[in-house]
């Protein structure tokens, strides 16, 4: 139960002035996502049945690889943005929510850089 | 008894009601420094005046030259003599700042290519005295009303405004003739609260749900009228009831003039055009009052229509349908959804309908409450004010003119507040209150939420209406309102054995609709026995046996006191002088448009 | 978490249930949500039967009817009956709207009312709206200017500057919106909601307002507006056929130009 007036509690905290960036974020990585990801299928289906030294060549090739670690990073920046949506949404324990955000950020990151070490090791042929 | 915890609140000023008027004088209350509470049983921007359409009048003159002056003219002649002059003078003077006013606070006027507030024509508003129609109704497109009663609302907020919502104002707190504060019930939790105040000022709307078909609200049940009632003070010119000819059997939802303008035709059961008979020149298109008129005679003729042969049908059947969809969009949907007809295939049964109470509690032009005396007609009443539909100023007199009230509820209640900063000083220390303030309407409470007798409010509620549809009528002659009166003093005799089923404090909405009935009640029978008594017609009280005005004898206002049911009456005369010398006092003339 | 299921104390029991008159031909049964806050038991389902010949087309008309003629103890809020109060919103056959709106026939089957979702109930099919209204007072919905009017005449604006306000100013205050939407439901102590966004954009668009940069401020917040993810529930349900989805995206489109 609160015993707080209505209206201190529909102002809450205030405003965070902040939401914009995310807004714009999920529309620049959507938006870079669809060119993107056709090209990602459309190579990938090119490459159907190719052994692992076709695949490495391919990858090999510097805009693959540029191309390959964009769409990754724009992969995990995308998602860990709607996640952490859905996360807010539905999530009303503050203690996991925080969790959550935070597991979801770092284990974006830790996916892109990853993913991305790997493309390079393969590129520079490592 | 049961004993009640009753809560205790002290304010400067406590406001009853938030419409238009309640939260223009809420507003104006607080920014002249007083502490000031508001009072309402919905929540403000579900009063009544969300209802209003057509606009609000001033004399702005942004499409033709106007002047306050024939605007005077015009409410002085609508008001078929009977308003007071001084008053009208004032508020036609206010107008233009009046909406100059609203629009700064916001109202999304419509607006002219110039950018200025957009202003129509409306019915009996004239340029040059009388010579021929000007455009003086602020319009907000045809939700004038909404868009006023928002913006004040949205100002309020603005002045953190005291509201305590959903509130049921039950009775004033009287000490030796002055009134000390009132009596509310909080439906959220069924607490009792007793607000003391130095002014009290009653703005809580007009009493359309005395008559079975209006289109009032259901929460127009003329509380304040019945609090004043109950506090012995009169009642005024109560008689003037405004019929709309076409309002929806049942709903009592308005069909606009324009349906007929645009070819409609009223038909009774025989399918005759009737108003041929009646006016053959203009037939259906001929004035309110006189198709009222007509067709409350085919009504009581027997010729209406119907399982009780209680309505008339307007024909729109014969319209090309296309042209129907064109020119009627609003009526055809207005009609699909409240009369569930086709317009193009069925008519619309109709029937006139109760639309504003020009008559209410007596106030001078500053919002005081008046108990009018032998030697002083204009006494007033020490700290109790009224304004809007629920007050009589009286600048409507006989008979309002369209755009005249959301008019007068922000000039009066603009006004009030005035008055209040002239006359006390905010923090101005209490007296303790008597000891027996609470015990109205703590004892009306109690029995009420007590009643165990055999017939239902709604049981009543519909025999008043009824009465009053029929008797008290547009059209009232000599029989219809002997009848009535005693009609109508024998359903106000059956109140004693209502009954209630809900017992509970909470929200006990059977019980609320006990305390209107019991308001409707005062209002219904100061309005046909002041209507009984007067003997000539004028304005919205046409007698058929007495079919003129008559000057001499009744150029004054009816005051009723309703006490324990019986109603007696006193009169108090006309204010016939203006309220500076810039303008002459406007002397009778025939009524002719 | 969101909790799935109901505490016990608000499920749902069958109620009394009460027969039309012997002879009525055209019966339709109204199944009624309704709780008494004084009696401490759980909400039922009260059932009542009408006879559609004696009765108005709308669901208020039969709310009414059962109100005036079968049970007295039934608690709503209804004041314009003609759909411009914003009084009488609940929920009938599904979907939020108002009672004074909705033609009978156009529910199929039984009529089941219950109070608008999500919110406290008071009584019956009266929800407590406190925490919307705090929050339309929150977003400042009054006009906000530096340069003082003219002293005797209006604020200008054109023809063009005042259709921008046309599908928002016209709003009720009913709430149908606000309560449909499942951003709200999950998180109404942040989210202002539809029927509030609306109104802050109707002063955001308003050309006569001179603090539009100060109320984006006040609203560029992960909570109070990023909540809306155009689900388009609010617009599906206004009964008066307002858009609230497109003035949010409206807001949004706002602090995108102010911003890139
Ligand atoms: C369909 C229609 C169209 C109209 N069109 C126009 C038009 O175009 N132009 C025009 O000028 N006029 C018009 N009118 C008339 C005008 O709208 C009303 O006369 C005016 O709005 C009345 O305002 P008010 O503030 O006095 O009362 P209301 O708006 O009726 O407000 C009454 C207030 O009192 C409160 N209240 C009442 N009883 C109690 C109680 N017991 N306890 C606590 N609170 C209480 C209510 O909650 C409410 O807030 C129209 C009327 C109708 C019916
Ligand atoms: S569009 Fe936005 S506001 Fe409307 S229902 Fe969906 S989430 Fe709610
Ligand atoms: S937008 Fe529509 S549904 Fe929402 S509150 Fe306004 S009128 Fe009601
Ligand atoms: S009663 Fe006013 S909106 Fe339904």
């Amino acid at each position: 139960m609160t015993l707080r007036s209505p209206i201190g509690r529909a102002r809450g905290l205030g405003s965070a002035k902040s939401g914009m960036g995310h807004h714009w974020s999920t529309i620049v990585t959507a938006v870079g996502l669809i060119p993107l990801s056709l090209w990602f299928v459309v190579s990938i289906a090119r490459l159907a049945g190719a052994d692992h030294a076709a695949f490495s060549a391919w990858i090999g090739q510097g805009s693959n690889a540029a191309l390959m670690i964009l769409t990754i990073g724009l992969v995990c920046y995308h998602a860990s943005l709607g996640l952490s949506m859905v996360i807010e949404d539905y999530v009303s324990c503050k203690a996991k929510k925080f969790a959550g955000l935070l597991a979801t950020r770092l284990i974006a990151a830790l996916l892109a850089v990853g993913m991305t070490v790997s493309i390079l090791k393969i590129a520079v042929g490592g | 008894m049961a004993a009640y915890k009753i809560i205790d609140h002290t304010y400067d000023v406590v406001v009853v009601g938030a419409g238009g008027a309640g939260l223009r004088a809420t507003m104006g209350m607080g920014a002249a420094g007083f502490k000031t509470a508001c009072i309402t049983k919905v929540f403000p921007t579900r009063s009544h005046t969300v209802a209003a359409q057509g606009g609000i009048g001033a004399s702005l003159g942004n499409m033709a030259e106007d002047n306050w002056k024939w605007h005077m003219y015009d409410t002085v002649k609508g008001s078929d003599w009977l308003g007071d002059q001084d008053a009208i003078e004032y508020m036609c003077r206010e107008a233009v700042p009046a909406v100059y006013e609203l629009e700064h606070f916001g109202v999304p006027f419509s607006r002219t290519p110039e950018g200025k507030i957009y202003q129509r024509p409306f019915g009996g508003h004239m340029s040059n005295f009388g010579e021929k129609p000007v455009q003086r109704a602020c319009a907000a497109a045809d939700r004038t009303g909404h868009a006023i009663l928002h913006t004040l609302y949205s100002q309020s907020l603005k002045h953190s405004c005291e509201f305590f919502v959903e509130y049921f104002a039950l009775d004033l707190i009287m000490e030796n003739g002055a009134c000390r504060g009132v009596m509310a019930w909080n439906l959220d939790d069924g607490t009792l609260h007793r607000f003391r105040a130095h002014k009290v000022v009653l703005a809580s709307g007009g009493y359309g749900r005395a008559y079975f078909s209006c289109t009032s609200a259901h929460t127009c049940t003329g509380d304040g009228h019945g609090m004043v009632a109950r506090a012995g003070l009169p009642l005024q010119d109560m008689e003037f009831v405004q019929f709309h000819p076409t309002g929806i059997y049942g709903s009592g939802c308005l069909i606009t003039e324009g349906a007929r303008g645009e070819g409609g035709i009223l038909r009774n059961s025989a399918g005759e055009r009737f108003m041929e008979r009646y006016a053959p020149t203009a037939k259906d298109l001929a004035s309110r009052d006189v198709v009222s008129r007509a067709m409350t005679m085919e009504i009581r003729e027997g010729r209406g229509v119907g399982d009780h042969n209680d309505h008339i049908f307007l024909h729109l059947d014969h319209l090309d349908p296309a042209d129907l969809e064109l020119r009627l969009p609003g009526i055809s949907e207005t009609s699909k959804i409240f009369a569930g007809v086709d317009v193009t295939k069925q008519p619309i049964p109709v029937l006139p309908t109760v639309h504003y109470n020009m008559g209410g509690i007596p106030t001078n032009l500053y919002g005081e409450v008046l108990r009018p005396t032998a030697d002083n007609p204009d006494a007033t009443v020490e700290g109790l004010m009224a304004i809007g539909e629920a007050a009589c100023v009286s600048v409507h007199g006989a008979n309002r003119l369209g755009t005249n009230s959301l008019l007068d509820i922000v000039v009066f209640g603009r006004a009030a507040a005035l008055r209040a900063a002239d006359t006390l000083k905010p923090g101005t220390p209490h007296k303790p209150l008597p000891a027996d303030s609470a015990d109205l309407a703590v004892s009306r409470f109690d029995r009420l939420r007590n009643a165990s007798g055999s017939m239902h409010t709604s049981e009543i509620r519909l025999a008043m209406q009824k009465t009053m549809q029929n008797d008290a009528a547009v059209f009232r002659t000599s029989k219809s309102l002997a009848e009535g009166v005693e009609k109508m003093y024998e359903v106000a005799s059956t109140l004693p054995q209502l009954k209630i089923n809900d017992r509970s404090t909470v929200w006990n909405s059977d019980l609320v609709e006990a305390f209107e009935l019991e308001n409707l009640m005062d209002c219904a029978l100061a309005t046909i026995v002041s209507a009984e008594a007067r003997h000539e017609s004028r304005g919205a009280h046409a007698h058929e046996d007495y079919p003129d005005r008559d000057d001499v004898n009744w150029q004054k206002h009816t005051l009723a006191t309703v006490k324990d049911g019986k109603v007696s009456l006193d009169y108090r005369p006309v204010h016939t002088y203006t309220l500076t010398d810039e303008v002459e006092y406007i002397k009778p003339q025939k009524r002719v448009y | 978490m969101v909790e799935f299921s109901l505490p016990a104390n608000s499920r749902v029991q069958t109620g009394k249930s009460h027969k039309a008159a012997a002879g009525a031909k055209n019966v339709k049964t109204f199944k009624i949500y309704r709780y008494d806050p004084d009696s401490g038991s759980n909400p039922r389902l009260d059932s009542y039967e009408i006879d559609l010949d004696k009765c108005g087309p709308m669901v208020l008309d039969a709310l009414l009817k059962i109100k005036n003629e079968i049970d007295s103890t039934l608690t709503f809020r209804r004041s314009c009956r003609e759909g411009i109060c914003g009084s009488c919103a609940m929920n009938i056959d599904g979907s939020n709207t108002l009672a004074c709106l909705k033609p009978i026939e156009d529910i199929k089957g039984d009529a089941k009312i219950y109070p608008l979702p999500h919110m406290p109930v008071v009584k019956d099919l009266v929800p407590d709206l406190t925490i919307p209204y705090a929050q339309l007072a929150s977003v400042k919905p009054w006009m906000q200017t530096q340069t003082p009017p003219p002293p005797d005449g209006e604020r200008l604006q054109s023809p063009e500057e005042r259709e921008k306000l046309d599908g928002m100013w016209e709003c009720i205050l009913c709430f149908c919106c606000q309560t449909s939407c499942p951003s709200y439901w999950w998180n109404g102590d942040r989210y202002l909601g539809p029927a509030v966004l609306l109104q802050a954009a109707r002063w955001i668009h308003d050309s006569r307002d001179e603090m539009t940069g100060e109320r984006l401020d006040a609203l560029e917040d992960p909570f109070k507006l990023y909540r809306c993810h155009t689900i388009m529930n609010c617009t599906k349900t206004c009964p008066k056929g307002l858009n609230p989805a497109k003035a949010i995206g409206s807001i949004k489109t706002k602090l995108l130009q102010r911003g890139v």
